[in-house]
């Protein structure tokens, strides 16, 4: 007879279980880098501000200037440069600009450096809820107005659909190794050999 | 009609070894591996040198001719500008171009002045939602009385640039290396990307017959010696060989499905049609059937085929039962907002609501400040007493407010119930 057990025990599943490899803070960073080449929004800056990966760009090339400069890389948070409005039209008669436009000109920020500015700097002028005449400098945000922050769409209510990485079909499988879906055993091959991400940042 | 639309970029051919600024852009020959420099970075302006080059060519004789200190200037915004952005708007409108006066506002604010919601009735309705979905992003704006509800604003991060980098990737993974050529993948979006009604059923489409089946487009690769523009292959259409041929299949429908699934891509947000629910239960209780049937749409991401239908057929099953829907879109959604400006500018009103260079001479940036005032001068509520003054203004127009709106209605064409 089999010996009697106090509670009601289950035996261990014998099963080829695949476990997945990679922790989900990975996927989670490999996603957001995803995201960051598809130039989605600077929420993420907001959190970084100075991420170097947010400033690559999939759509456009900020560097452009007359000369063949495509390649100059953007070193740091504000750059002098040439001013290609000028060099639009080289014949027109150089009017003067004033001293704030020509700062604005010269010294290009880019968004991360501005959203920065704007939140920890007095450049946020508030006025009091009931339209009075005197106006308040911040410092920081109150948590009483409506920002670029709190009008992010609300998260997903549903989970994710899987949709296969190779060929967009519906997803069934996960790879092991990294954790992409697939939806049979050809796509599963050619991901494994194309771009199965086993070393993921 | 008198509108022309400009390339807000500068764009360097490498084919044509030329930069074109801005509406230059229409001299350009070759196409292939073409470079933009844009102001505006992720939805906002932050390049004004570039900008500055692209407004000088727009005010000089190619284009307007215009002397600028003799002129006003409506300029658009967009949601959610950052203040120290706003003070150079300033700078350059009255420093730089010497504009008399000028006024700056967002897209949205502009709808109620135009003709969008004329389908609907004489008047535009006192509480509406717009839909701006562009180039950076989507945004959904209720509106009360023409004032922007900003704490009940929503923005999803999904717009043009995403979906066309989206294009990019996947068809330089699966075909061609297309990642240098926005100009052409943009193109292929615009004719070939549809939205699903029955994504899962497309997806079989696909599946079952690749490359022959209902949904496959073969988007000819534009190749500068016979073909300057791409396009789609008509059935019989003969090419030569040579010809690059971009297979468009499922990726016709599940590159726009990312506004209605941005987790499709990872994207931690809701669709559209959940985030319209989620702005519309931020309004007051007793207004929202007003908002539910005065939706409209505005933006070039607005235009896929099926996009109006599929926002149809989410909504309505999220609806109120004690609603009705009604969603309203444009003739041009990419011109609807500079349309109704159009009218705002010359109504009545517009001279109280511009800001004039002596103004701000005097006063700086406050002068805008104090007249566009924005989400900065708005809280997190809005006016406890606004549902009052609707429906005062309701009574007055219409006789007895009711929640279902007497206007007539147009069914949204869908297949299923309305409510199970």
């Amino acid at each position: 007879m089999a010996p009697k057990r106090a509670a009601r025990e289950q035996a261990l599943r014998k099963v080829n279980a695949t476990k997945q490899t990679l922790a989900p803070d990975i996927i989670a960073k490999r996603t957001k880098r995803h995201l960051d080449e598809l130039e989605v929004s600077p929420q993420t800056l907001l959190l970084s501000p100075l991420n170097p990966i947010s400033q690559r760009s999939n759509y456009t090339e900020p560097s452009i200037t007359l000369d063949d400069d495509d390649e100059a890389p953007i070193s740091g948070k504000n750059r002098v440069r040439q001013i290609v409005s000028d060099k639009r039209d080289p014949n027109a008669k150089k009017k003067k600009s004033s001293t704030k436009v020509r700062t604005a000109l010269l010294y290009r920020k880019n968004l991360a450096t501005l959203i920065e500015e704007s939140v920890s700097h007095h450049h946020l002028l508030v006025r009091t809820p009931n339209h009075l005449s005197s106006t308040q400098r911040i410092a920081t945000l109150p948590s009483h107005i409506p920002t670029y922050l709190t009008a992010a769409a609300p998260p997903p209510q549903v989970p994710p659909r899987l949709l296969c990485s190779v060929c967009g079909y519906k997803g069934a499988y996960k790879c092991k190794k990294c954790a992409m879906p697939y939806c049979d055993m050809s796509c599963e091959s050619v991901h494994a050999e194309t771009r199965c991400e086993r070393r993921v940042i | 009609r008198n509108s022309r639309l400009i390339p807000n970029a500068i764009v360097r051919s490498k084919g044509d070894k030329t930069t074109y600024f801005g509406h230059q852009l229409q001299r350009c020959r070759d196409y292939s591996a073409l470079h933009y420099r844009l102001p505006f970075e992720k939805g906002y302006l932050v390049d004004w040198d570039a900008q500055k080059a692209i407004w000088d060519g727009v005010f000089s004789s190619e284009v307007l001719n215009v002397d600028t200190a003799e002129s006003s200037l409506l300029i658009t915004e967009p949601y959610f500008n950052l203040p120290n952005i706003q003070d150079v708007y300033d700078q350059f409108v009255f420093e730089e171009y010497e504009f008399h006066s000028y006024h700056r506002c967002t897209p949205a604010s502009m709808i109620p002045y135009g003709r969008l919601f004329q389908a609907g009735g004489p008047s535009p309705p006192e509480c509406l939602v717009v839909i701006d979905s562009g180039f950076s992003f989507t945004h959904v704006v209720p509106i009360i009385n023409n004032q922007i509800q900003w704490y009940a604003v929503k923005r999803l991060d999904v717009g043009g640039k995403l979906l066309t980098n989206q294009l990019k990737e996947l068809v330089s993974y699966r075909q061609w290396n297309m990642m240098d050529e926005t100009y052409i993948m943009n193109h292929a979006k615009e004719t070939c990307c549809y939205v699903s009604t029955r994504f899962f059923e497309d997806i079989q489409t696909c599946r079952s017959n690749p490359k022959q089946n209902s949904i496959v487009q073969e988007y000819i690769l534009p190749n500068f010696s016979t073909n300057r523009h791409g396009h789609v292959r008509v059935p019989g259409e003969e090419s030569p060989a040579t010809d690059q041929v971009l297979h468009m299949e499922n990726e016709r429908f599940t590159i726009p499905e990312l506004l209605f699934r941005p987790d499709d891509i990872g994207l931690e947000q809701s669709g559209l049609a959940t985030t319209v629910a989620a702005s519309i239960s931020l309004l007051p209780d007793d207004l929202r059937g007003m908002f539910w049937a005065n939706i409209g749409l505005i933006g070039g991401s607005t235009n896929f085929p099926g996009f109006y239908e599929r926002l149809s057929s989410e909504l309505l099953s999220i609806t109120p039962v004690e609603y009705d829907l009604q969603i309203y879109r444009s003739e041009d959604a990419v011109t609807e907002a500079y349309r109704a400006a159009l009218a705002f500018v010359k109504g009545p009103t517009f001279s109280t609501h511009a800001v004039s260079r002596e103004e701000y001479l005097e006063s700086g940036s406050n002068a805008s400040r104090r007249k566009f005032p924005g989400w900065q001068s708005s809280g997190l509520t809005g006016d406890p007493e606004i549902s009052k003054v609707v429906h005062e203004s309701t009574i007055e127009e219409r006789g007895q407010p009711s929640k279902k709106p007497s206007r007539p209605r147009m069914r949204a064409n869908t297949t299923s119930s309305r409510r199970r």
